[in-house]
């Protein structure tokens, strides 16, 4: 090396003063060190769980008691014999044996023909409808990303960091908010801030010059406005998390699938006392256009296995009574099966509302089979009933602030 | 425009044009001058690339399997000189994005990108037509199971919702009936293959076009709706220039799609000429894609060594080569940015910077870079890194807070004098790491 260590110092350090340690990680930190495990009765959670792609709702809540199903669906039906039945008419596909079991205990509501006028079957537009509780305009904020920020400064739970968190890669539109930056962390373990590891010592320093360099930015443009706070966040939350999950135990055991360390990730937090009212996580292939019988067998059983594991660990954990957890995809299903032994985008679908303080039951009617919209089943329960249900009923919040209009109730809670 | 602008357009265009540039590739395009060097990426079959092919040759690829076929693809970023032509076939995947956790087969999904490339920078319904025949795309979108009597929509709906047209530019009929005309295109044997016992040869009505439509048709009909040249002008401004792509721009690049027969290396002659592109605003003004994080810097730091978690990497920053997340492809802008993908940013930092077994060759020696520039100061080698890493975007009292960590010793403290080499190669990875880490450097 040819660098003078006298020239370079004497030229490098002037007057600098040295400041140690920033303030971003006192908040995190003050709560990590206290553990204090949720009392029953505070403020309520929601998990939301996103069946990306559109699955296929016929067959997942089954009209088995009805002879134009076997009709239309001459390849891909589930045979009477293997149905869990809920009623002499309908019931759960056979993978779903756990969601069963959890209906029969009375802790699964399910929501049937739920929908919107004028049911859109792109992906995308669709998807967005469900995220932002919006069928009319484009708009950039989700509907629990609203109820986050009006949660903001109430003093209650959303005011501690981490008001949600997104159990995945990329934040989907419903937790998109105005005043509230939502964490999405797919692996826990991955989520750390590294440093060279042959310079371990280094680490703490890197750490207060990060959080110092960063302050000085100018948050002149939206790209280094998001940035800024992301970044600092991303540091801020992944100490925390780390001891978290270090802190938990359990004897459950959650299947070994990407959806289940998920389900397992978001029992750790919530058993841990992590202030979040929201968790959302998502699971994918449900856009079954041809093969679909093996495909949506597989990917119910995930979404099954994965729920009763998750709400076993909350009863053993003494917090089932405060978590509430909903699925929804972007349609339902074309009634008639396709050439590939598969079913394009349709409309309606069922959702599935769990857990300890649900009032479990069917809610709505069936859709008609033959009495169809284009081939599609006509929706008879107004999504943003389904919301401004949890919103109020469950959330304690005023939906008609956040949904812009006002929608009954369900019983299901 | 000012001079500082005059000199950033260069690496701007390489920035956003390809992956950035190394020292050496900057020299040759400063030397050609702007014009030059846009002429010389629009053809690519201009620049010489035989160092890539010998060096592509020597790895071994195998392209049945998907982690082989990444890293070709890596290489190719990395390495290449013919910029543009990378970048655009990202633009088309991305476009139209198939990925292979359902086609199950890298090497269709080579071929696949071999498509891109062959058909990328020409009439866009020649692509359109390339990648309608594609079997990567016709097992991606079932149109192996789209039969006379049995339709199957997902390729009917996806041609028009986002690979031409745009949403609110077709009806649900016109879904159908293009169903049909696409009835019995299947694949076979790893090539296209006309099923003509299922294809559906009666009278359909296709955005107002009617007769016995085959793909063919379908193809030639929505190449030529006005809606197209919006669409495809507005997603080639949304990756090349801006996130939120300004009307007036769109409009002027819709009309030479227009008059010259939707020629993509017309539009984007246009596109890298205008002066929404060149203006200040355009400078810094994106979210770097993953892609583009860790090729510029691979290059920027002239990492000869490509280690096998790299792709790994992109794709836990949320871009899996051969693997978009759906058929609409990356979103990017801000949805590159989570918490999640942050800290992977983060990560790749420390991945880089860090000393990799005391081995040197290949990778990255910060003290010997500062050396050679003759740097003996702590300002002076921050100013180095900055300028090199993000332009010298990075505000004084930031900076002021990288000169101190260079200052001090590991435990922070401010020292009188550096106690060895060995704490200088510590102090100047760790700063690389930091400007790796800032804002700014997120920009391209």
């Amino acid at each position: 090396m040819s660098i003078s260590r006298r020239n370079f110092l004497k030229a490098g350090l002037g007057a600098v003063s040295v400041t140690l340690g920033g303030t971003h990680f006192l908040t995190l930190a003050a709560q990590a060190a206290n553990f204090d495990p949720r009392r029953v009765g505070k403020s309520k959670i929601l998990v939301t769980i996103q069946l990306a792609g559109g699955n296929d709702g016929i067959n997942t809540v089954i009209p088995y008691g009805v002879g134009e199903y076997y009709h239309v669906r001459p390849q891909i039906n589930i045979p009477e014999k293997d149905v869990l039945p809920l009623t002499g008419q309908i019931g759960l596909h056979p993978s779903m044996i756990g969601m069963s079991d959890l209906y029969k205990a009375g802790k699964v509501g399910i929501i049937l023909g739920a929908g919107y006028p004028q049911p859109n079957r792109s992906h995308f537009r669709s998807i967005e409808i469900w995220q932002t509780a919006d069928p009319n305009k484009i708009i950039e904020t989700g509907w629990l990303g609203r109820y986050l920020d009006l949660a903001k400064g109430q003093g209650g739970d959303a005011d501690y960091p981490l008001p949600a968190v997104n159990v995945d890669s990329s934040l989907p539109k419903t937790l998109s908010a105005t005043q509230v930056v939502v964490p999405s962390v797919a692996n826990v373990y991955d989520f750390k801030f590294a440093t060279d590891q042959h310079y371990q010592q280094d680490r703490k320093y890197q750490l207060s010059i990060f959080n110092e360099a960063y302050s000085k930015f100018d948050e002149n443009s939206p790209s280094i406005d998001l940035l800024k706070k992301v970044g600092i966040d991303s540091v801020e939350a992944a100490d925390y998390l780390l001891k978290v999950v270090q802190n938990y135990k359990s004897d459950v055991s959650y299947p070994d699938t990407g959806f289940g360390k998920g389900m397992k990730f978001i029992a750790q937090m919530i058993t841990a006392g992590v202030k979040s009212q929201i968790y959302n996580i998502s699971l994918g292939g449900f856009d079954t256009h041809a093969g679909q019988k093996g495909a949506q067998a597989n990917l119910l059983k995930q979404l099954s296995e994965g729920i009763t594991a998750f709400q076993k660990d909350l009863e053993a954990h003494h917090v089932d009574g405060d978590v509430m957890v909903m699925t929804f995809s972007e349609f339902g299903r074309r009634v008639a099966e396709n050439g590939g032994r598969g079913t394009d985008h349709g409309t309606a679908e069922p959702l599935f509302i769990v857990g300890s303080g649900v009032k479990g039951g069917l809610y709505g009617e069936y859709p008609s089979l033959t009495n169809l919209d284009n081939g599609d089943l006509k929706f008879n329960v107004d999504f943003r009933t389904v919301y401004s249900t949890v919103l109020d009923r469950w959330l304690k919040a005023d939906s008609h602030q956040i949904l812009g209009a006002n929608y009954e109730n369900i019983k299901f809670v | 425009m000012s001079k500082r602008d005059s000199q950033a357009l260069i690496p701007h265009l390489l920035r956003r044009a390809g992956f950035g540039a190394t020292p050496v590739e900057l020299e040759y395009y400063q030397s050609k001058g702007y014009d030059k060097t846009l002429d010389e990426l629009l053809h690519p079959d201009r620049a010489a690339n035989d160092a890539l092919d010998d060096l592509i040759a020597a790895q071994n690829f195998d392209f049945t399997r998907v982690e082989d076929l990444k890293r070709w693809w890596l290489f190719r970023m990395c390495f290449t000189k013919r910029p543009l032509e990378e970048k655009l076939a990202l633009f088309w995947h991305g476009h139209f994005a198939t990925s292979n956790k359902k086609v199950n087969n890298p090497y269709a999904m080579y071929q696949q990108n071999l498509t891109f490339r062959k058909y990328g920078m020409g009439p866009f319904s020649d692509l359109l037509l390339g990648v309608s025949k594609d079997p990567a795309m016709i097992v991606w979108l079932d149109n192996q199971q789209n039969r006379k009597g049995s339709p199957n929509e997902n390729y009917a709906r996806e041609i028009m919702e986002l690979f031409s047209l745009g949403i609110g530019n077709y009806s649900e009929n016109d879904i159908k009936e293009g169903a049909k005309a696409f009835t019995g295109w299947q694949t076979k044997n790893s090539t296209f293959f006309f099923n003509s016992t299922q294809h559906d040869s009666s009278v359909k009505n296709f955005l107002g076009k009617s007769g016995d439509l085959n793909g063919d048709d379908v193809v030639q009909i929505v190449s030529s709706q006005p809606a197209a040249s919006q669409f495809i002008a507005r997603k080639l401004v949304a990756f090349f220039v801006a996130d939120n792509p300004d009307q007036g721009m769109v409009d002027d690049l819709a009309a030479v799609y227009i008059k010259e027969n939707g020629n993509t290396r017309s539009v984007l002659k246009a596109l890298f000429t205008h002066p929404i592109f060149m203006n200040d605003k355009a400078f810094h003004a994106k979210i770097k894609s993953p892609s583009e994080l860790v090729v510029g810097t691979i290059k920027t730091l002239q990492v000869k060594n490509l280690d096998g978690d790299l792709t790994a990497s992109m794709s836990r920053m949320g871009q899996s080569l051969f693997e978009p997340p759906s058929v609409k492809g990356w979103d990017g802008g801000h949805a590159w940015i989570s918490t999640n993908t942050m800290m992977e940013r983060f990560n790749l930092a420390t991945r880089i910077t860090q000393q990799k077994f005391d081995a040197l060759e290949g990778y990255i020696s910060p003290s010997q870079m500062v050396a050679n520039q003759g740097l003996t100061n702590a300002r002076g080698m921050v100013d180095y890194f900055v300028n090199l890493l993000v332009d010298g975007d990075i505000p004084e009292p930031a900076k002021t807070e990288l000169i101190k960590y260079v200052s001090s010793d590991i435990s922070g403290k401010s020292v009188a004098a550096i106690p060895d080499d060995k704490l200088l190669d510590a102090k100047l990875r760790g700063l690389v790491h930091l400007i790796m880490t800032m804002p700014t450097y997120q920009l391209s």
